[in-house]
């Protein structure tokens, strides 16, 4: 009776005793405390920022999502770049050329470059890096524009000569995607890394990979033999924060410097927060719902020309996105090389009444798809067009999925499951048109692709066949916006919008801004003065 | 002793055939949801090529059966595969991330047990009083508010409003309040009104009467005499709280940031990372069944009338 009591007084005092030793093996583990960033002058401190994301992987080749690519961007650089006016320009290659008969291209690197680990940049590691995404035996997500890659060469020290099975007007551009960033040949095999599992990362970015605790933070560390630009602070901190109203506490809080991806309904009251800024960036991710062209209703362009008329974009817009969105008026962002403007479906719903009257499709059955969580308020949207096509006489049920049985239903070869109707978004990881106009081509219908309204038409493949092998910038341009005009005509999609990508930062820091490929470019950020 | 002792084998064993019947619901259960793990790990722009390249690589080709060998005997010999989303080892993706989760477990469930079980004895010995009235009141909110509500509240009371403790993360010691105390609210109440319940049912005994009738304290009586028999009941639901919340961390995880399995759970979901989602919910089941049985030894010590 004495020892049971006795074992019971102990028992509460030793599950307290364990959790003191866990909180001290947790604090013991943690990440240093962001500090607050030094004063002006010469640089230093700690600059802190809340993303979604956690990471699956730092290698640069297994990328898939542009969180996760843009931590990689601080410590690996990529050959070419966009600027801040979506041109292309090099990088670690000063110059690219591609020859006429476009199957070559040389590349003039940069001298000096030094990768994390001491070792040169030089042609042997960029044919070491090309090589590698062409390799069948490493998953290589967004590795497609670099299988035209027939052969890497490294002519001296500093040229680089790539062939390549056809010509590839977009090849170039692909070099500037975190996927084909340069990291340091020795380093697939040193530090705990292996050539296909890739975690620490060697590259020529002026930070150097840090510590990584999963599902925690990333550190990065100022590096001291960094070829360009010195950045102002000596850390910079990515804290893994997935909740959006979570991440918005943290910078409300000063716990953060800067934030992505905020509430959008919370956007209009950060606008007149004066403590910190709003930046509302352009990205290419172009969102719409696809139309099933293949269904005896939608496969009629008059149908489908009506329901572009049914749905006020522009509403939507700023009442279910809360501004975060530009309504398109071409079937490709604006950013990308190739848009022109071809035109727009202004709220005319008269008007799709009577197309759809004529098209003797008043009244038919359609069902809308939707993924929920994964574009900014997707299924808030689907219900909102939902209801505007029944305004025109439509009936018009709301499915919503989680995204991997979302990506199977749509990603499937076309069936009776086909959904007639689907909000998709679509963001090409380069600023071209030949990634976007992958979403009308027959070749890419699924499962090949997802071109998920197995949309064709003779004079769009022929003109993009074209653009294929048009060396001539500008010829290429003009071919892309034929290729547009009668797509937007056709309309087998109805066009809705490109999402905004919203960052928010505190009032004390200044350099802050983004790419269009929902990137932000925060390496030269400082304190504001 | 011995009838515990083989009644603890025979639970055992018992648990051993729970967990492979956990283990085969879960891996058919996986392979019927819609969406090709391929594919969501390849990323839109993959072509088909590549999507069937990986699919072959991450061994989808291969039968039901032979996909299930591979996965059972792989977990008898402690191997619970690679994680297709990292390429790193399952186990060591739950060693990494298992330690944030049982800490905040624990450190609810002290909250939960000192809290509940305090509130509890003063709402039964204050039967009716205003006391026991106010204090049914917070456990009735405690029980119907949402984790997610409630965190982001805290959230926005503490870290941004005052400005006391941080938002997220688990970064320094302060960081656990927040997530244990949200995370602590639902068991904390049901804590509470169990052990009132228990503890009207003992107090109205008549051992309990001829204790006070021999002068004992009141002290005495409540915690010697009426606590001590009220147990039971109150330490099972302790322990299963405990298992409970080891599985609602996942919603406080991801308002609160922080590391643990159950964020891991819902992202290897979300990617179709069948490996991933196997080992934890293995993990999971055995930690219930654990609870279970030590639940089951903490009957014989706790009261000594009970033998198997």
């Amino acid at each position: 009776m004495n020892t049971t009591t006795a074992r019971r007084r102990t028992s509460p005092v030793r599950l307290l005793a364990a959790a003191a030793a866990l909180g001290l093996l947790l604090s013991a583990c943690s990440v240093e405390d962001p500090e607050a960033p030094a004063a002006e002058g010469e640089g230093g401190g700690t600059f802190s920022i809340a993303v979604g994301i956690d990471p699956d992987t730092f290698d640069p080749a297994g990328q898939t999502t542009t969180t996760v690519q843009n931590m990689v961007d601080y410590v690996v650089e990529t050959l070419v770049v966009f600027d801040e006016n979506n041109e292309l320009v090099g990088n670690l290659a000063e110059s690219f050329e591609t020859s006429e008969d476009g199957l070559t291209v040389t590349l003039g690197l940069r001298e000096g470059v030094v990768f994390h680990d001491g070792t040169p940049f030089d042609a042997e590691a960029v044919k070491f890096n090309l090589e590698r995404i062409i390799d069948p035996a490493l998953t290589v997500p967004l590795g497609s524009p670099f299988e035209v890659i027939e052969s890497v060469t490294a002519v001296d020290e500093s040229t680089v000569e790539v062939t390549l099975s056809r010509p590839s007007p977009g090849f170039v551009s692909a070099l500037s995607v975190t996927t084909a960033g340069m990291i340091a040949p020795e380093s697939v095999t040193a530090d705990g890394n292996t050539n296909d599992n890739y975690q620490r990362p060697v590259g020529t970015g002026p930070y150097t990979f840090g510590e990584y605790t999963a599902g925690e933070s990333l550190t990065v560390e100022k590096f001291a033999d960094y070829w360009g630009e010195e950045p102002y602070y000596d850390t910079v901190v990515f804290r893994i924060v997935p909740e959006a109203a979570t991440r918005e506490s943290l910078l409300l809080s000063d716990q953060v410097d800067m934030i992505i991806l905020p509430p959008v309904s919370d956007i209009e009251a950060l606008q007149n927060n004066d403590d910190v800024e709003v930046l509302l960036a352009e990205s290419d991710r172009t969102i719409f719902i696809a139309m099933d062209t293949t269904d005896p209703v939608l496969s009629n362009p008059q149908v489908r020309q009506a329901l572009n008329y049914a749905v006020d974009k522009q509403a939507i817009v700023e009442n279910v996105l809360f501004g975060a969105a530009e309504v398109l008026n071409a079937p490709m962002a604006p950013s990308l090389f190739g848009y022109c403007e071809t035109g727009s479906y202004d709220y005319d719903p008269e008007r799709a009444q009577q197309m759809l009257a004529e098209a003797g499709a008043v009244g038919a059955s359609m069902e809308l798809l939707t993924p929920s969580g994964r574009y900014v308020q997707d299924q808030q949207a689907a219900e909102a067009i939902a209801g505007y096509l029944r305004e025109v006489g439509l009936d018009v049920s709301v499915t919503t999925s989680d995204f991997p049985s979302f990506l199977a239903r749509v990603n499937a070869p076309v069936s009776a499951q086909t959904p007639d109707l689907h909000l998709l978004g679509w963001a090409p990881p380069y600023l071209d048109a030949d990634f976007q106009m992958q979403m009308f081509r027959q070749a890419t219908h699924p499962p090949a692709g997802l071109a998920t309204s197995f949309y064709t038409n003779p004079e769009v493949e022929e003109l993009l066949a074209q653009a294929d092998v048009e060396t001539d910038q500008d010829t290429r341009e003009q071919l892309y916006c034929d290729a547009s005009q009668i797509i937007w005509d056709d309309a087998p999609w109805i066009f809705l919008w490109t999402q905004s990508f919203p960052i928010v930062w505190s009032s004390d820091v200044t350099g802050i801004s983004a790419t269009p490929t929902e990137k932000f470019s925060a390496i030269y950020a400082r304190p504001a003065d | 002793m011995t009838g515990t002792a083989a009644h603890i084998v025979r639970t055992l064993l018992l648990s051993l055939i729970t967990l492979f019947g956990v283990s085969v619901l879960i891996f058919l259960m996986l392979r019927v949801l819609p969406g090709d793990p391929a594919r969501v790990l390849a990323g839109l722009n993959a072509s088909e090529e590549q999507v069937s390249r990986l699919r072959e690589q991450l061994g989808l080709d291969e039968s039901l059966l032979a996909q299930y060998w591979q996965f059972i005997t792989g977990v008898l010999t402690g191997d619970l595969g690679e994680s297709a989303r990292t390429s790193r080892p399952v186990t060591a993706e739950i060693a990494v991330r298992l330690p944030a989760t049982l800490i905040l477990a624990v450190v609810a469930t002290v909250i939960g047990s000192i809290v509940g079980v305090t509130a509890g004895v003063i709402a039964a010995v204050r039967r009716n009083s205003l006391l026991d009235h106010a204090i049914s009141s917070v456990a009735m909110m405690g029980v119907s508010m949402p984790v997610y509500w409630l965190g982001l509240l805290l959230i926005l009371l503490f870290a941004v409003t005052l400005g006391w403790l941080p938002a997220a993360g688990s970064g320094e010691p302060l960081s656990i309040v927040l997530p244990a105390v949200t995370l602590a609210a639902f068991s904390t109440a049901l804590i509470s009104r169990m052990t009132r319940a228990s503890m009207l049912e003992v107090m109205g005994q008549d051992y309990i009467r001829t204790a006070e009738a021999k002068g004992a304290a009141p002290r005495t009586v409540i915690i010697k005499h009426g606590l001590r028999n009220a147990f039971i009941p109150i330490l099972t639901v302790i322990s299963l709280q405990f298992g409970a919340l080891l599985g609602g961390a996942v919603l406080t995880e991801t308002v609160f940031g922080w590391p643990g399995i159950g964020r891991l759970l819902v992202d290897s979901i979300a990617a179709r990372d069948f490996a991933v989602v196997q080992g934890i919910v293995l993990v999971y089941a055995t930690a219930f069944i654990l609870l279970n049985v030590i639940v089951d030894v903490l009957y014989v010590v706790v009261d000594p009338r009970i033998r198997y």
